[in-house]
């Protein structure tokens, strides 16, 4: 049996890009990546490898590992292809023993991940979830489970994290019955909900065993006009508010602003301190 | 766009200092984790007042995983210490910078 330990271990981070066109925009989610591994280069100070289906040179990645992506996934609400499968993947695709593997647009501006690697574990999923101007339900459905974030899960290479991953992939193949057994109404393939899903049959069902990161990650639900970085403050401006923050971890959900002109500038000043 | 539309912008932009000062706080209250054996603690004034009244050097305390972690006392209480100083140093210049920023 393979046991965690913490010793003279490979550790790195893993990322996913499938490029995708939603609404007729197409989302370069490589160039998305590629600004993620600048970041955590820089702050995490930990190689980057991408797992993607372009054919790419890149000289921000440690490893370029090509997967032929054939998940055919449908955002509600929004017409084209939503390519988010195959996440189950990582474990088997990670050239780390351990593996920080977090969504391209889950920018990397603090090391508190890093604590998380000083102790043993298997995996630790991101729990909780904060938004100023959105809401989350706290379960996956009326009597759903509660919510975990696939946007930033550690895992190590053991046995338990194994099945974890193998699980995620039963799940994805037979998603309409976990859907229905789980009572999900959302009928898009969500990351989230399988690794939530995993995560609690892998713990017996009990919801008391967590494997959750015990703090929050702060998500940008709406569109960003600008992200700013001064004297260790981050100043994001939406299109009715604006935040002044400290330096830390955030989710930007706009795709658009995470290829724009102003993000690669704010990477610019992060970048150079 | 005219200097009426631009007042209105610059106004809707204004920052919130109350949501500023609550997402600052949830920072901080990340900062506040240590590792330490394995293990993983929330600096607080209750686990400093706990390490500093114990009479005993070594035990085992729960930690944020419910784990019991083997302490040496005051180790982790000099670590706790420490630690706790600086992230509150951090807390309050941030706030003062967050006060000053009530428009971008």
């Amino acid at each position: 049996m393979k046991t965690s330990n913490v010793q003279e271990k490979s550790r790195g981070v893993l990322l996913f890009a499938f490029n995708t066109e939603i609404n007729k925009i197409k989302i370069d989610y490589v160039k998305i990546a590629e600004q993620a591994a600048r970041l955590s280069d820089k702050v995490l100070g930990l190689p980057v490898s991408l797992i993607t289906d372009q054919k790419i040179t890149s000289t921000f990645f440690d490893q370029i590992i090509y997967v032929n992506n054939t998940l055919k996934n449908y955002k509600i609400g929004q017409p084209g292809a939503w390519r988010n499968g195959d996440r189950f993947r990582a474990y088997e695709l990670s050239p780390y023993d351990e593996t920080l593997l977090i969504d391209s647009d889950y920018l990397m501006l603090d090391r508190s991940l890093l604590k998380l690697f000083e102790q043993e574990f298997d995996y630790r999923i991101m729990t909780h979830n904060y938004s100023q101007t959105s809401s989350w339900p706290d379960c996956m459905g009326t009597y759903g489970l509660p919510y975990q974030w696939a946007t930033a899960i550690l895992f190590r290479k053991t046995d338990k994290t194994e099945m974890l991953f193998d699980l995620v992939g039963r799940i994805q193949r037979n998603y309409s019955y976990y859907l229905n057994l789980y009572h999900i109404k959302y009928g898009s393939f969500r990351n989230d909900y399988a690794f939530t899903i995993a995560n609690n049959i892998l713990n017996g069902y009990d919801l008391e065993m967590s494997q959750g990161i015990p703090w929050p990650m702060l998500t940008f639900t709406e569109v960003v006009k600008s992200i700013t970085f001064a004297n260790d403050l981050i100043t994001v401006k939406e299109r009715e508010k604006a935040y002044v923050i400290p330096c830390q971890n955030i989710h930007v959900m706009d795709k658009e602003y995470l290829l724009s002109d102003n993000f690669a500038d704010f990477l610019k000043s992060v970048c150079k301190n | 766009m005219s200097d009426l539309e631009k007042i209105t912008e610059q106004i809707r932009l204004a920052t919130d200092y109350q949501v500023n000062k609550r997402i600052l706080r949830e920072k901080i209250q990340t900062d506040l984790h240590i590792p330490y054996n394995g293990g993983l603690f929330k600096v607080s004034i209750e686990l400093i007042a706990f390490l500093n009244a114990w009479d005993s050097d070594d035990l085992f305390l729960e930690d944020t995983y419910q784990n019991p972690v083997k302490i040496n006392r005051q180790e982790l209480l000099n670590k706790c210490r420490e630690h706790y100083q600086m992230v509150m140093n951090t807390w309050h210049c941030q706030h003062e910078d967050i006060k000053r920023a009530r428009k971008v």
